[in-house]
C-alpha cells in the first residue's frame, strides 16, 4: 500500500513539476490547473509504466483523481 | 529511455545552461514524443536548457510555416500518412473505396509538392531530420497483409521520390527509421492511444523515434583519417610468408571479409577520408603486393605506407606528422590485439578497431561501424581535394624552410579567392569552423542553427577564402566571421585548415579585409586553447598581443608596415 502511494506520488511529481507533495493526495482534474486532457494522457501513461499495465480507454474517463487512481491500483494490486 | 525517465531527466535540466530552442514538428499530439525528444535532447546536451516548439494538432503542413519562422534553431519533424492524406489514419471516417484510393494518391502527390516548398523553406533556416511514416498504412489495397497492393506501392513509390528530392537540400536529413528501431510498423502503433489522445506511436516507438531525431541533428565530428594494417587486415595471409601472390581477399578463397574492407576503404577515400597504411613488413613485398592489379580499391588512395620492422605506433605517429591532424581524428585498424594494445598506450585519444578476421557477420557489422565513425550529412568538394593536398603540404614540407621563402611562395602562381557571400546552403564555412583546432581563433563551435541565424543578420561579415597553385587546388580552405562597427571589424571566428599553412593565406586574408571593409582597426575575439598554437604563433609573429580578457587588435597601419610579401593573386565574389 505505502509502495503504491509513493510510486503513485512519484507519477504525480514527474508529470506535474509544480505540485507540492501535500497537495498530491487530493489532487484531482478539478483541483490541479496543470490536470488539463493532456496532463491526464501523461499522467495516466506514466502510470501505466510504473505499475506495467495497460488502461482501458474508459478507465481513461474514470481515473481523475488521486483517490481514484488510488483505489483502482489497490483493487487492481489486490485480485493479483 | 522510459517516459517516467524522460519525466525526471527533464524536470531535473539545468536552470542556468545555455538555451537550445527545437522545433519538433508533426501533425499528431506532440505529447509523450515531445517529451522523450527533449530528455534526448538534454542527455546528449547536459549542460544546456531544451525547450521543445511545437505546432497544432492536425496541421502538418502549417506547423512546418510555423517552424520556418520560428526562433528554434532545428527542426526535427515526423511525418505520418495522416499528414499526407487524413483517410491514411485511424480518426478519419472518409472511406477507402475505389474511387477514395484514386483520389488519396491524387491528394498525396499535391500534398507532397507542397511539402517540398516548405521543407526547403525551413531547411534555409535551420538543420532539419526528416521522419518517413514509421506506422502501418490502413488495409486499403486489395491484398491480403503478406502482399503489397498498387495502391501502398504507389503512394511508397511517392513518398520515397519526395525523401529523395528533400534530402539534396542542403541542411535536410532524412532518416532511417529502421536504424536502431527493432520494432515493426504495428509494434510502433498504439491504437487506443491514437483514438483516445490523437498520440499514435507506442512509448517504445516513440523513444527510438527520439533517439533516432537526435543522433541526426547531434551527429558526432567524423573521423579524418584511417590507418590500416595489412597481413590479416587488408588481405589475408602473411605477405612476407606466402608472397605477393600468395595474399588474398576473394570469394573463390573465402577471404571476401578482406575484399569487402578493401571496398570500404576504398569508398571512405572517395568520401575524402585520409586512408594510410602501417605494416610490418619489407617495404618491397609491400609494394609488391600493392602493385597486384586485382585489389578492390586504387591503392594510390593510400598514403603514406609504412612498411618497417619498426613498432606500429611509431609508424601511426609518422603517418599523424604528414596528415598533420590530431590522435582523435583517427582510427587504426589491425587484425593483432598485441598491436592494437601497443597503438592504444601511445594515442589514447585514438579510436582502435580490431579487424574481425574472416568472419562474415562480424564482418559486415564492422562495416557499418565504420560508416558510423566516418559519416557525414554532405560529402563537399574539399573532401575530394583532401588526399592531393596533403601530399602537396607534404612535399613543401620536404622542401624544408625554403618552402616559406618570398622567392618560393611567388613561385607557386598561388591564387587566393575571397567569397563575401553569405550563403547559408554552403555549408564548408560552418564545417572548417567547427572541425579546425590549429588555427582557430578561440575554438568556439558554432551550432547550424545559431550559424544559419547569424548569416541573417545586415552587419555579419564573412569571409570564405579558397586557394589554388601550380599543385593544384585546395578548395575552402580559411573562414572568418565577425561584423562591422563604424571603423571597427570584430572578428569572433577565424579558422584555417592546416593542409594551407605557410602560404602566407592568413595574411592575404588581413589584407583582403582592411581593403573591403575599409576599417582602421580589427579586434579579434581571441582564446588560447591547448591546440590553437598556430593562430598564436602568427600574432606573435606579426606582433599582436592578446589583452588579458582575450581581446587582440591590429590596425591598418600597423599591418601594412609589418605584413611582409604578400605573394599571390587574389580575387573577389561578391553577392
Amino acid at each position: 500500500m505505502n509502495d503504491i502511494k509513493k510510486r503513485v506520488a512519484s507519477c504525480f511529481s514527474n508529470v506535474f513539476p509544480g505540485i507540492q507533495p501535500e497537495e498530491i493526495p487530493t489532487a484531482s482534474t478539478a483541483s490541479l490547473a496543470a490536470w488539463d486532457s493532456l496532463g491526464h494522457v501523461r499522467l495516466l501513461a506514466s502510470i501505466e509504466e510504473e505499475f506495467r499495465l495497460q488502461l482501458e480507454m474508459d478507465d481513461f474517463d474514470e481515473l481523475i483523481s488521486y483517490p481514484l487512481i488510488m483505489a483502482y491500483l489497490e483493487k487492481r494490486s489486490s485480485n493479483e | 529511455m522510459t517516459l517516467n525517465e524522460a519525466l525526471a531527466l527533464i524536470n531535473k535540466q539545468p536552470g542556468d545552461g545555455s538555451l537550445n530552442v527545437y522545433f519538433l514538428v508533426c501533425g499528431c499530439q506532440s505529447l509523450h514524443l515531445a517529451t522523450l525528444l527533449q530528455a534526448h535532447l538534454l542527455k546528449r546536451l547536459p549542460r544546456n536548457q531544451v525547450q521543445i516548439l511545437t505546432g497544432f494538432y492536425g496541421d502538418f503542413s502549417g506547423n512546418l510555416a510555423k517552424a520556418a519562422e520560428s526562433n528554434a534553431t532545428s527542426a526535427a519533424v515526423v511525418v505520418e500518412w495522416s499528414d499526407i492524406d487524413p483517410r491514411l489514419g485511424l480518426r478519419s471516417s472518409g472511406g477507402w473505396s475505389a474511387q477514395a484510393t484514386q483520389d488519396i494518391l491524387a491528394t498525396c502527390r499535391q500534398r507532397l509538392a507542397h511539402f517540398r516548398n516548405e521543407v526547403r523553406k525551413l531547411g534555409a533556416r535551420m538543420p532539419v531530420a526528416w521522419t518517413g511514416p514509421t506506422l502501418p498504412l490502413p488495409p486499403i489495397g486489395n491484398t491480403i497483409r503478406a502482399q503489397k497492393s498498387v495502391v501502398e506501392l504507389d503512394l511508397e513509390q511517392q513518398l520515397a521520390l519526395f525523401q529523395l528530392d528533400i534530402a539534396q537540400i542542403p541542411g535536410v536529413r532524412v532518416i532511417n527509421p529502421a536504424c536502431g528501431d527493432q520494432l515493426s510498423s504495428s509494434a510502433r502503433l498504439d491504437a487506443r492511444m491514437e483514438l483516445l489522445a490523437g498520440f499514435p506511436y507506442t512509448i517504445p516507438a516513440a523513444n527510438a523515434l527520439a533517439s533516432c531525431l537526435v543522433e541526426v541533428l547531434h551527429q558526432p565530428s567524423p573521423k579524418k583519417g584511417l590507418i590500416t594494417d595489412l597481413d590479416e587486415t587488408l588481405w589475408a595471409g602473411i605477405v612476407g610468408e606466402v608472397g605477393p601472390e600468395g595474399v588474398s581477399w576473394h570469394q573463390e578463397h573465402h577471404t571476401q571479409t578482406h575484399g569487402l574492407y578493401q571496398q570500404m576503404l576504398g569508398h571512405l577515400a572517395d568520401c575524402g577520408v585520409l586512408v594510410g597504411a602501417c605494416s610490418k613488413n619489407e617495404l618491397s613485398t609491400v609494394q609488391a603486393a600493392l602493385a597486384r592489379t586485382d585489389l578492390f580499391f586504387n591503392p594510390e588512395t593510400l598514403f603514406p605506407v609504412y612498411a618497417s620492422w619498426n613498432s606500429k605506433s611509431a609508424s601511426v605517429a609518422e603517418t599523424l606528422r604528414v596528415w598533420n591532424i590530431n590522435e582523435d581524428a583517427v582510427v587504426f585498424i589491425d587484425d593483432n590485439p598485441m598491436e592494437l594494445s601497443e597503438v592504444q598506450r601511445a594515442f589514447p585519444g585514438m579510436t582502435c578497431l580490431q579487424f574481425p578476421g574472416n568472419q562474415p557477420a562480424k564482418g559486415w557489422n564492422f562495416l557499418g561501424d565504420l560508416a558510423d565513425l566516418f559519416g557525414k550529412p554532405l560529402v563537399l568538394e574539399e573532401d575530394r581535394l583532401r588526399l592531393a593536398s596533403i601530399r602537396a603540404a607534404a612535399e613543401l614540407r620536404d622542401i624544408g624552410a625554403q618552402a616559406s621563402s618570398p622567392e618560393f611562395l611567388s613561385s607557386l602562381q598561388g591564387v587566393v579567392t575571397v567569397s563575401w557571400r553569405k550563403d547559408p546552403s554552403d555549408k564548408r564555412p560552418l564545417e572548417l569552423i567547427n572541425k579546425t583546432n590549429q588555427f582557430n581563433l578561440n575554438g568556439l563551435r558554432i551550432g547550424e542553427g545559431d550559424w544559419q541565424r547569424s548569416l541573417e543578420r545586415p552587419e555579419t561579415v564573412l569571409a570564405v577564402i579558397s586557394y589554388q597553385d601550380k599543385f593544384g587546388p585546395l578548395g575552402k580552405i580559411a573562414v572568418l566571421a565577425g561584423s562591422q562597427c563604424g571603423t571597427v571589424l570584430r572578428v569572433s571566428s577565424w579558422v584555417m585548415s592546416c593542409r594551407a599553412f605557410s602560404r602566407r593565406i592568413e595574411h592575404h586574408t588581413l589584407d583582403a579585409l582592411f581593403q573591403r571593409f575599409n576599417v582602421q582597426d580589427i579586434h579579434f575575439t581571441f582564446a588560447a586553447t591547448e591546440r590553437n598554437q598556430p593562430l598564436q604563433e602568427f600574432f606573435h609573429a606579426l606582433g599582436v598581443a592578446p589583452g588579458p580578457e582575450g581581446e587582440a587588435c591590429i590596425s591598418r597601419v600597423y599591418f601594412k608596415e609589418h605584413c611582409g610579401v604578400l605573394p599571390h593573386q587574389v580575387s573577389s565574389l561578391t553577392e
